[in-house]
């Protein structure tokens, strides 16, 4: 067991995770830089410039966690070490995405009740007049492209270091395309004259970054009071968790079992029973696969009270 | 000699995509409420000065020219004064007013402003002289953004 907070199974896609990352960040922070060139008064653009500001959140918060799970080590204050800074990190995400999502929303319905008519006008390059509709519309396809291929190679390392935080980003960036193509269709829609699609697109564009952000919040929430482990893709009960429950009731019957997730480490408390009379490491109870026993973290017994 | 002839009908192909996508970059933006193609329609635009002393401002003079050559259509000029101008472009009821505005002006989210024809006054609140439009005309907008940039220098350097 390393004395930081990160099993040593893990240093080598954490490495390449941390790579990953810096790279989502500079990719990011080139789209952000287009956009932000080309906002004009368009609703959709203001929106889809705010998801993508929103999208760095994720890998900096990543980023912050793993340099503390990597370097901090364990000490009078922090006992436990950094585990759960990932938590953290990943409910500071999901209240940033949440939080805006709902004011995008607000914003965008607003803009749609009045009935506020977005001007786009022209701007001057190269010495021809160009409608800015057009530098949006190639904005708006830039920014679709690098999340793809980050998101893509973002899944397997997310599986593989269970890592809630990078996994919400990887599924941000692969369904980065439907809010791509709804700011296009906004902006389209604009330069047909359809006044709406503008705000229209923009209500879109926000209900997916509210969906993203309420699924991340439910799941973060329930790691941090203490819930059952949680699966990677969502708010449904983790699978490797049922399984350790499964495998310990089988070996412990009539005993209650509790399951909790510290960051990516699962800690099982086994009630009512006494511990075994030889001495087990916590791995020996893990259920899969070889690799993945680093998982489980912690096997504590805590017999009958009536004795 | 067959791919002589495919390297043709790319080629052909190549001239005619050109030509649809430079077509559709023509066909956008258009008016959620048709400025343009009324203005088409009826030959006509109308404007109005938000000062009535602009009336001999060559600046002036010369972006209705533009705008006149550019749609094809008369400058119909409309009475009013001030602010109540702003307020029917925003009805519809008038497609164009021109005037001196502060550059940081108020009316700036409620009408769109086309760049400064000429900019004068203190460098710390500076009046602009520009045309107004009603917001979300894009095609319109587009237009007076073209004839105040091919009229006057000051434009252009926006």
């Amino acid at each position: 067991m390393s004395d930081t907070s990160l099993p040593d199974a893990l240093h080598e896609p954490m490495k390449r995770a941390v790579r990953l990352e810096y790279w989502n960040i500079f990719w990011t922070l080139t789209i952000i830089a287009v956009m932000g060139l080309v906002l004009g008064q368009s609703e959709t653009m203001k929106t889809a410039w705010i998801e993508d500001t929103l999208g760095l959140v994720p890998p900096v918060m990543f980023l912050v966690a793993v340099h503390l799970e990597r370097h901090a080590h364990r000490s009078r204050r922090f006992p436990f070490g950094f585990e759960r800074v990932n938590g953290l990190g990943f409910f500071v995400a999901a209240v940033a995405l949440t939080a805006v999502g709902a004011l995008l929303l607000v914003n965008a319905l607003m803009a749609l009740g009045s009935r506020e008519h977005a001007t786009v006008g022209s701007i001057v390059l190269l010495g021809q007049d160009i409608w800015l509709g057009w530098l949006m519309i190639a904005a708006q396809i830039y920014s679709l492209i690098p999340p793809l291929f980050i998101g893509r190679r973002e899944l397997p390392l997310a599986h593989a270091l269970n890592d809630k935080l990078l996994h919400t980003d990887a599924l941000m960036n692969k369904a980065n395309w439907l809010t791509g193509a709804a700011g296009l269709a906004g902006i389209i829609g604009l330069g047909l004259g359809w006044w709406w699609a503008d705000s229209v697109a923009a209500a879109i564009i926000s209900i997916d970054v509210l969906n993203d952000g309420i699924k991340a919040l439910r799941s973060s929430t329930a790691e941090l009071v203490d819930g059952a482990p949680r699966a990677l893709s969502g708010v449904a009960l983790s699978e490797d968790a049922q399984k350790i429950s499964d495998r310990l009731k089988a070996e412990f019957p009539g005993a209650t079992i509790r399951l909790r997730e510290t960051g990516r480490l699962i800690r099982a408390e086994v009630h009512d029973t006494h511990p075994p009379a030889e001495c087990r490491h916590p791995r020996y109870y893990w259920p899969g696969r070889d690799d993945r026993a680093w998982r489980l973290a912690q096997v504590s017994f805590i017999p009958p009270t009536d004795e | 000699m067959k791919r002589a002839m495919k390297k043709k009908r790319d080629r052909l192909a190549g001239v005619a995509l050109c030509c649809a996508l430079l077509s559709a970059c023509n066909a956008l933006p258009r008016d959620p409420a048709g400025t343009s193609r009324l203005i088409e329609e009826r030959r006509a635009f109308s404007v109005a000065l938000v000062d009535p002393s602009l009336n001999a401002s060559p600046q002036v003079v010369r972006l209705i020219k533009e705008l006149e050559k550019r749609t094809q259509a008369h400058a119909r000029w409309q009475a009013g004064t001030g602010e109540a101008l702003l307020q029917r472009l925003d009805d519809g009821t008038l497609d164009l007013a021109i005037g001196h505005f502060r550059a940081d002006s108020p009316w700036a989210t409620q009408v769109a402003f086309a760049p400064a024809l000429s900019i004068s006054g203190r460098a710390d609140a500076p009046m602009e002289l520009k045309a107004a439009m009603r917001n979300g005309e894009n095609r319109w907008i587009m237009t007076v953004e073209r004839a105040s940039r091919a009229t006057s220098a000051t434009a252009r350097a926006q």
